[in-house]
């Protein structure tokens, strides 16, 4: 099966769906779920399309990375979509829209596809957090995520003037074989990396953040800081390891951009009252930390820290914005005791919080322990420090927040959780407990991935 | 302060832009650029597949991709699959447009003025005309410049221009939802049919004719008609939805 269809057949289910508009959630989740069963049968390889060759034609391309990336963001936008058709049934169509949008980020193997999609992507963002009854925040979020892909546009112009081609594998090869330094290149890739920080939270790009995250609800906390920071994450990640050339100047501003990301993200995190802020915080120092094990060239590790935190993400938010649903407000003094009376969901919350901190028997701690590890051995020891000094800030602040949500005499608040959503987070849970003790699995394929995967700016 | 912080921004932007490109050797000066060596050579010659050698406007049959003109074999036909998200970008603004500001009731947003009756039935003959050209920019896009996004704003604006012109007018918005699911329906369902048929989606699979001709550049006009249809029943949605509000 080709995977242009992940595209496409989304695509025309919304161009459908605009007719159908009481069915248009049940359309959502019968596409969503065909995305995922569709992808066991998926040929890797590159995808032409229109029938000419790259780099004259658009190519997708399906390799291990895309498959991964793929599954993981498919899935979750799968369990999102399930979880609130009912409640959210006017963003249906826009739903199916942001699906193509995002399959063709993670597939696209052409710089100006990639904007293309990366537009579709933002719009339909932009409209799912409308449904938060934020207008400002969210108009907000729209004016900096379009600046942000304006830059992107940008640099790629400038890229386009130097070596006359879109096509990511043949503009890492002209970049590599022009022979010129990385000081020709550092601008245009410094727009672009500016305009993806915008989208993947890099402070201080990120400033629409709070106002969308922090205002979410069960649609919009779990799509913005699981779904399409999974998929912003990867191909970020992409970029990163097949085009930019990072050196020089270029990587002074760059590190202490992702710096600053980790440290103040940590630190407003601790810093922070209410439950959503802390996760949002996380969230943020989380992004940056996927963008420097990617720099470190840890493919693998990074793939692992985004799927870890992916999980995480909609699992915590998932709790919280039914919580705060339910309570009136996401305050750490409302959510006292919270999970008292819901133990099966407090158990859930837990173990994916420790898994973030990276506790031992947890996917995060084998994640973060591997990455600790290559880096002190490539002779790092800045980032290690850094990263080090931070996890006991999380620790602190995450630990705190769980003591919060455990003990409390009496009056404690009610709150009901469904039984899918059990199911949902408990499954998640399990999950990252099962790979967090049975590690093997996941060393291989993290190490395999490193290995043979990106063959030449990722033409197969 | 936030203003004076935003100027400094802008102004470190500006210098960086400058010092980056002057003097860079790979940032070629302007017309100085080596079109040779680009892809966009291959574009101009239709010569990514084969080398047609001379192609003469009016005779050569055959081609790779046959719209004369150029942009649009880029835009339409090289890089379709772009144009295709483009409609999207478009398609998924409407929705967002219609998702805030549409309801179930809606009327006409109250005029400060109440046109004549030669305004009204003014309007309504120059609609026609105004129609009738974007219809021929958008049929027309593989010959001359145009095609079906500005050849659509014309449809759309002849739209705009009876609920300018006419304070009670309505269009069937209903039928333009119905035009807006068909043509993208259908563009999608011409990617798939070149999969299913050529193995490439949106593969250019009719014939190409000679170059130059109404009838040429196989499917290239029935998508740019479709997208012209598109558009225009889009933009008009949407200036449907900014002229009406809430209300009994």
């Amino acid at each position: 099966m080709s995977a242009i269809l992940l595209i496409a057949v989304p695509l025309l289910a919304a161009f459908i769906s605009i007719l159908f508009k009481k069915y248009a959630h049940y359309i959502l989740v019968f596409v969503s779920f065909a995305s995922v069963f569709a992808l066991g049968y998926m040929d890797l390889g590159t995808i032409t399309v229109g029938g000419f060759n790259a780099p004259f034609g658009i190519v997708l391309i399906l390799d291990d990375y895309s498959l991964i990336a793929l599954y993981i963001v498919n899935t979750l936008f799968f369990l999102v979509a399930i979880l609130n058709c009912n409640e959210f049934k006017k963003v249906g169509s826009i739903m199916l829209v942001a699906l193509a949008g995002l399959n063709g980020l993670l597939l696209t193997g052409d710089l100006f596809n990639l904007f293309v999609f990366l537009e579709v992507a933002g719009i339909a963002a932009y409209l799912i957090t409308t449904t938060n009854k934020k207008p400002l925040a969210s108009f907000n979020y729209l004016i900096q995520g379009t600046v942000g892909s304006s830059l992107y546009l940008l640099g790629l112009i400038l890229l386009y003037a130097m070596f006359g081609t879109l096509n990511m594998a043949d503009m890492a090869s002209s970049i590599a074989n022009s022979g010129y330094g990385a000081g020709v290149t550092a601008f245009p890739f410094l727009l672009m990396f500016i305009g993806f920080g915008v989208e993947a939270k890099l402070l201080p790009f990120n400033s629409w953040t709070k106002g969308i995250l922090a205002n979410s609800n069960r649609l919009t906390g779990p799509m913005i800081a699981s779904v399409y920071a999974a998929a912003i994450g990867f191909v970020f990640g992409r970029l990163l390891t097949n085009v930019f050339v990072i050196e020089d100047t270029f990587l002074i501003i760059v590190t202490i951009i992702l710096i600053f990301s980790v440290v103040a993200g940590e630190a407003m995190a601790y810093a922070s009252t209410k439950v959503r802020e802390i996760l949002l915080y996380s969230s943020v120092a989380q992004a940056a930390l996927v963008v420097v094990v990617f720099m470190s060239g840890f493919t693998g590790w990074a793939v692992y820290l985004i799927i870890g935190n992916a999980a995480a993400k909609l699992v915590l938010f998932l709790i919280t914005n039914t919580a705060t649903k339910q309570l009136g407000n996401d305050d750490v003094e409302t959510f006292k005791g919270l999970f008292v009376n819901n133990k099966v969901i407090g158990l859930a919350f837990t173990a994916v919080t420790l898994s973030v901190i990276g506790l031992p028997m947890f996917l995060g701690f084998v994640t973060k322990m591997n990455i600790l590890e290559n880096m002190f051995v490539s002779g790092d020891y800045i980032w290690p420090a850094i990263i080090l000094i931070t996890s006991v800030v999380e620790g602190i602040y995450f630990i705190r927040l769980l003591l919060n949500l455990w003990y409390k005499e009496n009056d404690l608040p009610e709150v009901k959780f469904e039984f899918v959503l059990k199911y949902v987070v408990v499954i998640i849970a399990v999950l990252i407990m099962v790979f967090g003790v049975y590690t093997e699995p996941v060393q291989d394929s993290a190490d395999n991935l490193v290995a043979y995967s990106y063959i030449e700016g990722g033409n197969l | 302060m936030k203003n004076f912080l935003a100027f400094i921004t802008v102004l470190v932007l500006g210098y960086m832009i400058v010092v980056s490109l002057d003097n860079n050797e790979a940032f070629p000066a302007y017309g100085e650029a080596d079109v040779s060596s680009r892809v966009s050579q291959a574009f101009i010659d239709r010569s990514v597949t084969e080398d047609p050698g001379d192609i003469i406007f009016g005779q050569a049959t055959n081609l790779e991709s046959g719209p004369a003109n150029i942009v649009t074999a880029i835009v339409a036909d090289y890089r379709s699959f772009d144009t295709l998200g483009e409609v999207t970008v478009l398609f998924v603004s409407s929705l967002g447009v219609a998702l805030l500001l549409g309801g179930k009731k809606q009327k006409r947003l109250e005029l400060n003025f109440h046109p004549n009756f030669m305004l009204r039935v003014g309007s309504r003959a120059l609609f026609g005309i105004i129609l009738m050209t974007g219809v021929y920019i958008a049929i027309h896009g593989h010959l001359t410049p145009g095609g079906g996004f500005p050849g659509g704003a014309m449809i759309a604006s002849s739209m705009l221009l009876l609920y300018l012109a006419d304070d009670e007018f309505r269009a069937k918005i209903k039928g333009f939802k119905m035009l807006e699911s068909f043509a993208g329906t259908a563009y999608v369902l011409i990617g798939l049919t070149g999969l299913l048929l050529g193995g490439y989606f949106l593969e250019n699979l009719l014939d190409n004719g000679v170059i130059g001709d109404l009838f040429s550049a196989g499917i290239i006009p029935i998508v740019y008609v479709l997208i012209g249809l598109k558009v225009g029943s889009e933009i008009s949605g949407i200036i449907d939805n900014f002229l009406t509000e809430e209300g009994v």
